[in-house]
């Protein structure tokens, strides 16, 4: 009887499977699924990829959609333009976010806290709120234009918003936490011993930061680096909002084959392939990585 | 500046007794003073310790040598040098830190490099020299582990190798012992003192052990409350404490509470409540008859017996409380008709040699007149 039923302990670890399985192997097969069959006038409006008929199975697997992303230039460069703006995003979320990462891992513990609650509060007011906030700061007559007149810095509004820089303040802005957060949790677990005797050892401060505390951090840039560029990579109300038409994102594609064109195979397959996008070069990451760590094991 | 050093070596080839000077020294932290106005002379090669429990001032004395803190007066010269406003990038001092500080992203080999290439040294000069110093510490084998693979007692010789790789003219060790377990302890402790006085270099060290400063230490400094009680060589601290605290912190000792009763150029009498007959010392001591002194005299130099000595003076009847069994040699707690706890060593020369004496017997308790220590302060 006892045997019969799984230890106790299953249920613990299924959890987080049975979570993965619900919330995103069945959806993911059903994203492919559907990438793989073709537009039809119906609803939901595409063709079957399993059929029965004549007592058999048969599995039609329409690749056009998949060779459709490839020969049309749209798809390709959406998918290169996002790709430049997340890594030029992730670049400056690092630039602005190791400085302040550094500054508050060195302040003192009480005040540390305070400054690490100044960085996350913003995003507990909701995320399009705060992008509508920059439209109000980035438009011809707002905040900032304003400013700068007033300043006689400029005699006429600058253009920014509708502009791809404005979709490149708004990603930063936005995912500038997810930077900040891994790099200080490392920064802060650093050994100021390390610094001194780098320090005895005739380093001088600038050198000794480049030789020990920026290679220590290595795990915090990339985990930050990650955490910015990945979801930037699909980012669809930032570019929508702030970019203007000129900004062109895969989100942005993604978007409108679903709603305006209604093609959900084809919308199904730029998803699937900005998802492999993703996903290669985390997965190789990962195995560079594990051998790393293998290597010192052994 | 370095002929003058040399010429100036006595029979035990250590230099003049001003190589490093510290003067005046003082450190405050908040209106804290954690170093009082300290004043002390390093020779030359010689292997000096700072003695003293925790929250004494040893580490912020030796944390000013290395450039970490900056003292609130006083200066420091090091080879004539005044160091004060040197950074300690600039210092020609190298620390080992306590629990080492090896950088764990580098391997052996790079962490002993480290110091070389902030010296913009050519790369076969900075190969050479690695070579060196890993055979001085016999680590050759290990150059490209990485810290995490080494034993304690390794990375810490990796830490003492880069510390010496510039050839410092003064290394600073920070509780050089204090991450290793108690048996490897006393190996490093003479393996350490053997590789620093192979490169010859000036060594301050700082530790809470008193066992450590003395198999290390050609002197010692005892510090407490930020102040500097006593400097010696290890046995004279042992043997002739200026004071109380000194006898009290190295080794065990008796220490009587008294008052001189005679004072002659020769000898010195002293009564205490705690002693029924008056002590002897046999020479004489700065004083005045009634003066309050303390007398402390070393459980090993008091000799224990069934038998009433035939001495006149210092002796104590009592019974023993108790055995502690060392080995090598027994410790009797002999409690006295006052209440005091007289301890008395006996060496275990023969087997079961301090079988005859047991609890609850009666003993006397001598010592010879030359054998204690007369303490004013």
């Amino acid at each position: 009887m006892k045997k019969l039923l799984p230890h106790p302990r299953w249920a613990v670890i299924s959890v987080p499977y049975a979570w993965m399985l619900v919330f995103f192997a069945i959806p993911f097969l059903i994203v492919l699924k559907i990438s793989f069959s073709k537009l039809a006038i119906a609803m939901p409006p595409y063709t079957p990829v399993l059929e029965l008929a004549d007592n058999a199975v048969s599995l039609r697997l329409n690749l056009s959609n998949y060779i459709g992303l490839f020969t049309d230039t749209l798809y390709v460069q959406a998918y290169l333009s996002s790709i430049k703006i997340a890594a030029i995003s992730t670049l400056l979320a690092l630039l602005i976010g190791y400085p302040m990462a550094y500054v508050i891992a060195k302040l003192p513990p009480s005040t540390r806290n305070i400054a690490m609650m100044l960085v996350i509060l913003p995003s507990w007011t909701s995320f399009l709120i705060r992008v509508y906030a920059w439209i109000g700061i980035l438009k011809p007559n707002g905040l900032l234009n304003d400013l700068l007149m007033k300043l006689r810095l400029i005699s006429e509004p600058l253009q920014i918003s509708n502009t791809p820089i404005a979709a490149y303040i708004g990603i930063v802005y936005c995912y500038l936490p997810f930077m900040v957060l891994p790099l200080y949790t490392n920064l802060v677990k650093h050994d100021n011993r390390l610094l001194e005797a780098a320090y005895d050892l005739g380093a001088k401060p600038w050198k000794a930061f480049f030789s020990i505390t920026l290679p220590m951090s290595k795990a915090g840039i990339i985990a930050g680096c990650m955490l910015v560029m990945i979801p930037a990579v699909g980012e669809y109300v930032i570019p929508e909002l702030l970019g203007g038409p000129d900004t062109l994102m895969i989100g942005r594609v993604l978007w409108n084959e679903f709603f305006n064109n209604r093609d959900w195979p084809k919308a199904s397959a730029v998803a699937i392939v900005m998802l492999l996008l993703l996903m290669i070069p985390i997965l190789i990451f990962n195995r560079v990585q594990q051998r790393e760590i293998e290597r010192r094991l052994t | 500046m370095e002929h003058s050093g040399n010429r100036e070596l006595d029979a035990h080839g250590k230099g003049s007794e001003d190589y490093l000077r510290i003067v005046d020294v003082r450190k405050e932290f908040d209106g804290f003073v954690a170093v009082e106005d300290t004043n002390l002379s390093i020779r030359k090669g010689e292997i000096f310790a700072l003695l003293g429990g925790s929250g004494c001032g040893k580490s912020t004395l030796l944390r000013c040598l290395g450039g970490f803190e900056k003292p609130t007066s006083g200066k420091i010269y090091l080879d004539g040098q005044e160091m004060n406003d040197l950074p300690p990038y600039e210092r020609p001092i190298n620390m080992m830190f306590q629990s080492y500080a090896l950088f764990p992203h580098m391997t052996v080999e790079q962490n002993i490099a480290f110091g070389l290439k902030q010296d913009g040294l050519s790369k076969q000069a900075i190969n050479m020299r690695v070579e060196e110093m890993l055979a001085l510490v016999q680590l050759g084998k290990l150059a490209r582990r990485k810290p995490h693979q080494l034993s304690g007692g390794q990375q810490q010789r990796v830490a003492l190798a880069r510390s010496l790789a510039k050839g410092p003219k003064l290394l600073l060790l920070d509780e050089p012992m204090g991450a290793l377990d108690k048996k490897l302890r006393s190996q490093m402790q003479l393996e350490v003192v053997n590789i620093i006085e192979t490169s010859g270099v000036t060594c301050v060290m700082v530790t809470h052990d008193q066992e450590e400063a003395m198999t290390m230490a050609t002197r010692i400094a005892l510090m407490d409350s930020g102040r500097i009680r006593q400097v010696g060589t290890p046995d004279e601290i042992y043997e002739s404490p200026t004071s109380r605290f000194a006898a009290e912190f190295i080794g065990s000792v008796n220490l009587f509470q008294g008052a001189i009763e005679e004072d002659q150029a020769d000898y010195v009498t002293i009564v205490s409540p705690s002693l029924e007959s008056a002590i002897y010392v046999g020479h004489g001591v700065s004083g005045f008859e009634g003066q309050e002194v303390a007398f402390g005299v070393r459980p090993e130099k008091v000799q224990i017996s069934k038998e009433e000595p035939e001495q006149q003076y210092n002796k104590a009847k009592g019974t023993i409380e108790e055995i502690a069994y060392f080995g090598s040699h027994s410790v009797f707690h002999v409690r006295l008709p006052s209440g005091f706890r007289f301890m008395a060593n006996f060496a275990n020369q023969q087997r079961w040699a301090s079988e005859g004496m047991t609890w609850g017997d009666e003993v006397w308790v001598s010592w010879g007149e030359n054998e204690g220590v007369v303490l004013s302060t």
